[in-house]
């Protein structure tokens, strides 16, 4: 199998396909869930921000 | 800053939790940490790399409406530049509003030069940055 590359994902310009993720949220000390339908209902822009692994630097 | 910024890696709550708790750099961390345990929001971007099973650093910019607006990715060896990110969020508020014009590579915040692309600017880019003093 090739390695996937960045061009297979999501195209600039198109609308993201809605995804739901767990989460820990620090400011309220508790875990909570959060979708992309939700944020577009509340009309947020949304930053996704991806990194390799917790305890490694950002 | 108007915006929901999610971190996302393909680690459990549960470590997220861990990691927030006992890294000191981490103490003043205010937004949610996703968990992409499955890595199918990696997938989705091309942000999953199948060597290692991590995630890339990768940074996507999403409208209101849904629409990603903005792409970068990095390998893992090397962090990013939040007032690039903050850059190219503040163009895009200013877009939202303005959608006749354009944010020219220089601009960094309202008030910056931007283009109106139009017949009289084709081929004269460079005197309308001039004129406009940019």
């Amino acid at each position: 199998m090739p390695e996937a590359c960045a061009c297979l994902g999501c195209n600039v310009g198109s609308t993201v396909p809605d995804f739901t993720l767990e989460t820990f949220e620090p400011a309220k000390g508790d875990f909570g869930e959060i979708s992309l339908a939700t944020l577009r209902k509340n009309k947020k822009w949304t930053i996704l921000f991806f990194y390799p692994a917790d305890f490694t630097f950002v | 800053m108007g915006a929901e910024i999610i971190t996302v890696s393909r680690d459990t709550k549960f470590v997220h939790l861990a990691w927030q708790r006992d890294e000191k750099q981490l103490a003043n961390v205010k937004y949610p940490m996703g968990s992409d345990v499955t890595g199918k929001l990696a997938k989705m971007f091309g942000v999953y790399d199948e060597a290692t099973g991590l995630s890339l650093r990768g940074t996507f910019i999403i409208s209101p409406e849904g629409k990603l607006l903005n792409a970068e990715v990095n390998f893992f060896n090397m962090g990013r530049n939040v007032d690039e990110l903050m850059r190219k969020f503040k163009a895009n508020l200013h877009l939202a509003k303005q959608t006749a014009e354009g944010c020219p590579a220089k601009w960094k915040e309202e008030g910056d030069l931007t283009l109106k692309p139009s017949a009289k600017m084709v081929g004269r880019v460079h005197e309308a940055l001039k004129e406009m003093g940019g």
